[in-house]
């Protein structure tokens, strides 16, 4: 067998692994795909690896919205958006992006894309020269921070075979793609913003972890995203590698089902907080790769207010419990004779949830609370249609392009389809509707705030932690890397070799 | 010959309507639609009322009845759908997916024969002697490692520590010998031990004896007659396993990141991609029904017994 194999030894590779003169990249990302549509694909591959660009983008430093494309805007009344593209733009292949083209990009996203068209809500878009000018179907402040979304990306859509090849106008072009497993990317000379160092990359696609930390102690790769955390060690002892880890817009939280009796008193909710030992789980599940999470927004965005401490562990969680009028009795935390049991919902395919599940469940059998685990398919569907449950482990997305109007309407507001606490408290209500309506980036940072304190003061969800994006890569080789909070930036023009 | 082939052909239309009609009862019947993939409710702002209208806009409150008529009336005028999440047509995917998938499942077949039939053939000839002892020991750890373990040493093996291949891709020769040696390690075990007692009953026939007395050479017996009477059993076990070999290659293909259609089913069925899945169940249908049809043709040859039978009612 392995003489059979030892004839291939010398199979040279067929990658295009480049010249050696040739400053080249191999970099290995966690999830594939068959479509390069930046309109319709949400593994955004086409921006990640610096095909396509969008107008606005986040800036890693501040983690607000920052000009791209556009060199400015403005939108005072929250209908009216008037942009001003940047002058010196030109597509892969050649043509000027003018206010036209871009009109046509983004009327074909919304074409394309029904979520998108939700998501933007244009009414109707005027081109003139290098100005925009676009009309929203009602006051929608958050506009201008929803064009950082990958799937509102530029290209030419004049070109045929977008789903494979699309033309876009970042610092690479796209030569060849392999469906579902490569990229070959070259330079694109003419980039508007400095042309890249780097001659050509390989941006490739491996989903099991294990394979991904293989491949970069192979040395045929350079960079490996989400590499698996328990080879982290190993890779850390091998000289020349670099393991980075960032917090990211994620977090881990427990639902609370607010239509559920017991729930209902805040004093048990707060107790429910208390028991969730959240070092713990970051140190044992995530092993240590993850940020305790007080509330919804990472601590470093604009809007993320500072909370009051709160008591926790099983003795502030059995004070609590005492002042909703309940008592341990043998053994059971019990009221009016009937003990405290609690269904937690979670589900397989976000590994950590059923492992924060377990650690729960062992915590709250501590002080006499009986938790069962309900293991469920799809949560979202589950959790909207059954209501037979009291907590529920899930993760959001909570600031994925720097606005805090996403999560808080999808999941506070009584119309939000992730709203599966069943929350409709008015004074929290109010609060997003008037967010909804307000322009200015300060007032609508307070207004963020106030929202988030009031869901931490009332428990109407509990957060757990936010998770970290890990990176693995070789510094010996790879210079300028930089893993982006928001995960969409990968593959940019400061990217280089040593 | 003939004959056969048309009843097949009829039988294979009754198959595919009852196969894709249950295939599609049953993925609708499972909880959750691709409606909140669609709308990528895990980062955009999306209401309760968008939600349910593009339920309705898209038909899945209708009877289900009335959504596999549409299915089959799209179907009888070969059109496939397209993806809910891409908006590729289906047939272009499967299509794109399909070659990979063959090349590896074709891969991993040789590298079962080659080890299969040596170590198979050596076992029944040296019954129980320490080449016997060594290819049942074989065989049961084949059984019993899972295939994206071995997969895994095997990287480490020949991608990280002497670096001779690559471990993952797609692209020459070369990138398929990994998983195919892996996939066909995995599957070899089983067939190993099926030669063995395959040829272990054929060896005992008269007609061995027979052709003992008559001098023939032991090498003749056991490579013209032995060996091709043993084959039908095997041959049986493989029409009915190629379907699970090509599901099974779902794990080597994440693996090893081979683009095959395994793990592009794997995804669908989590996203409820409905035309993905059932333009998949379909073309798997059609590759089976093919497969079997050659495992049934190819009886008549191995087995002149079978002809003789024919012969016989024909008159």
């Amino acid at each position: 067998m392995i003489g059979i194999l030892g004839g291939c030894g010398d199979a040279t590779s067929s990658s295009n692994e480049g010249n050696d003169e040739d400053k080249h990249l191999h970099f290995l990302y966690n999830f594939s795909t068959n479509s390069l549509d930046p309109h319709v694909d949400t593994s955004y591959v086409p921006l990640r690896a610096g095909i396509t660009e969008t107008l606005v983008r986040l800036d890693e430093e501040n983690l607000a919205v920052e000009p791209w494309l556009a060199e400015d805007w403005e939108g005072e009344d929250g209908v009216n958006w008037i942009i001003h593209l940047r002058e010196d733009v030109t597509f892969h292949n050649g043509t000027e992006m003018d206010a036209e083209a871009v009109k046509a990009s983004l009327e074909r996203a919304i074409t394309e894309n029904i979520a998108m068209d939700n998501a933007l809500k244009i009414d109707h878009i005027e081109a003139d020269g290098y100005t925009l000018e676009i009309t929203t179907t009602e006051p929608f402040p958050e506009f201008i921070s929803e064009l950082v979304n990958p799937n509102v990306a530029i290209i030419d859509v004049t070109e045929d075979d977008i789903l494979n090849h699309p033309i876009g106008t970042g610092p690479f072009v796209l030569e060849t793609f392999v469906q579902g497993s490569r990229l070959d990317l070259r330079r694109y000379d003419d980039y508007w913003d400095g042309a890249s160092n780097l001659d050509s990359v390989i941006f490739s696609f491996n989903e099991d972890a294990n394979a991904r930390s293989l491949a970069l102690r192979s040395g045929r790769v350079d960079i490996v995203y989400r590499p698996e955390v328990e080879s982290l060690d190993t890779l850390r002892e091998i000289d020349g590698l670099q393991v980075e880890s960032t917090a990211t817009f994620r977090v881990h939280q427990m639902t609370m089902n607010m239509q559920r009796e017991s729930l209902q008193d805040v004093n048990v909710r707060r107790a429910i907080d208390a028991l969730i030992d959240r070092e713990d789980i970051v140190d044992s599940i995530l092993l240590g790769h993850g940020e305790v999470a007080v509330g919804p927004f990472l601590p470093s965005l604009p809007f993320a207010p500072t909370y009051e401490e709160q008591p926790t562990g099983s003795d502030a969680a059995v004070a609590y419990l005492e002042e909703a009028g309940y008592t341990l009795e043998d053994g059971t935390m019990q009221k009016d004779g009937e003990p405290l049991t609690l269904t937690l919902l979670t589900y397989p395919s976000r590994a950590d949830l059923p492992l924060i599940a377990q650690v729960f469940q062992s915590d709250a059998k501590q002080i006499g609370i009986e938790v069962e685990i309900k293991q469920i398919d799809t949560p979202e569907e589950y959790m909207a249609s059954n209501r037979d449950w009291d907590i529920a482990t899930y993760s959001n997305l909570t600031a994925p392009r720097g606005d805090a109007g996403y999560y808080l309407n999808a999941t506070y507001h009584p119309t939000g389809a992730l709203n599966f606490s069943g929350a409709e408290e008015a004074e929290l209500t109010a609060l997003i509707d008037e967010l909804n309506q307000t322009v200015d980036y300060d007032e609508r940072a307070i207004l963020a705030e106030e929202a988030a304190e009031y869901v931490y003061e009332n428990v109407i969800n509990s957060f757990v932690l936010h998770p970290s994006t890990i990176v693995a890569y070789n510094e010996n080789k790879v210079d300028n890397w930089v893993t982006t909070r928001s995960e969409y930036y990968m593959i940019t023009n400061q990217l280089d070799v040593k | 010959m003939l004959h056969i082939i048309t009843r097949k052909f009829l039988e294979v239309f009754f198959f595919i309507v009852l196969i894709t009609f249950a295939s599609f009862v049953f993925v609708r019947l499972a909880p959750g639609d691709p409606v909140l993939t669609i709308l990528n409710v895990d980062e955009l702002s999306i209401s309760q009322e968008q939600v349910e209208q593009l339920r309705e806009d898209m038909g899945f409150n209708k009877p289900l009845l009335v959504q596999y008529g549409h299915w089959l009336i799209n179907f009888v005028q070969l059109d496939f759908g397209a993806s809910y999440v891409t908006g590729q047509p289906v047939m272009e995917m499967i299509m794109q997916g399909l070659p990979a998938t063959l090349e590896l499942t074709l891969g991993a077949l040789i590298v079962m024969l080659v080890i299969a039939i040596p170590l198979g053939s050596l076992s029944a000839l040296y019954r129980n002697s320490w080449i016997d002892q060594i290819s049942r020991t074989l065989s049961i750890i084949g059984a019993a490692v899972p295939s994206f373990w071995l997969g895994l040493i095997l990287i480490d093996l020949f991608s990280v520590r002497v670096n001779w291949l690559p471990s993952m891709g797609k692209g020459g020769l070369d990138t398929l010998i990994l998983p195919a040696v892996t996939l066909g390690l995995a599957i070899s075990s089983v067939y190993v031990r099926l030669l063995r007692s395959s040829l272990l009953e054929s060896l005992n026939q008269e007609f061995i004896r027979a052709g003992r007395a008559r001098g023939l050479s032991e090498c003749r017996i056991f490579f013209t007659h032995a060996f091709r009477h043993s084959l039908p059993p095997v041959i049986t076990v493989f029409g009915v396993s190629i379907g699970s070999l090509i599901g099974g290659v779902v794990v080597i293909e994440v693996l090893f990141a081979y683009p095959g259609i395994g793990k592009m089913v794997v995804d669908a069925i989590r996203q409820r991609d409905y035309p993905l899945i059932q333009g998949y169940i379909l073309v798997m249908a059609i590759i089976v029904f093919i497969v079997n049809t050659c495992v049934d043709l190819s009886y008549r040859y191995l087995n002149p017994e079978l002809k003789l039978k024919e012969r016989e009612t024909s008159r």
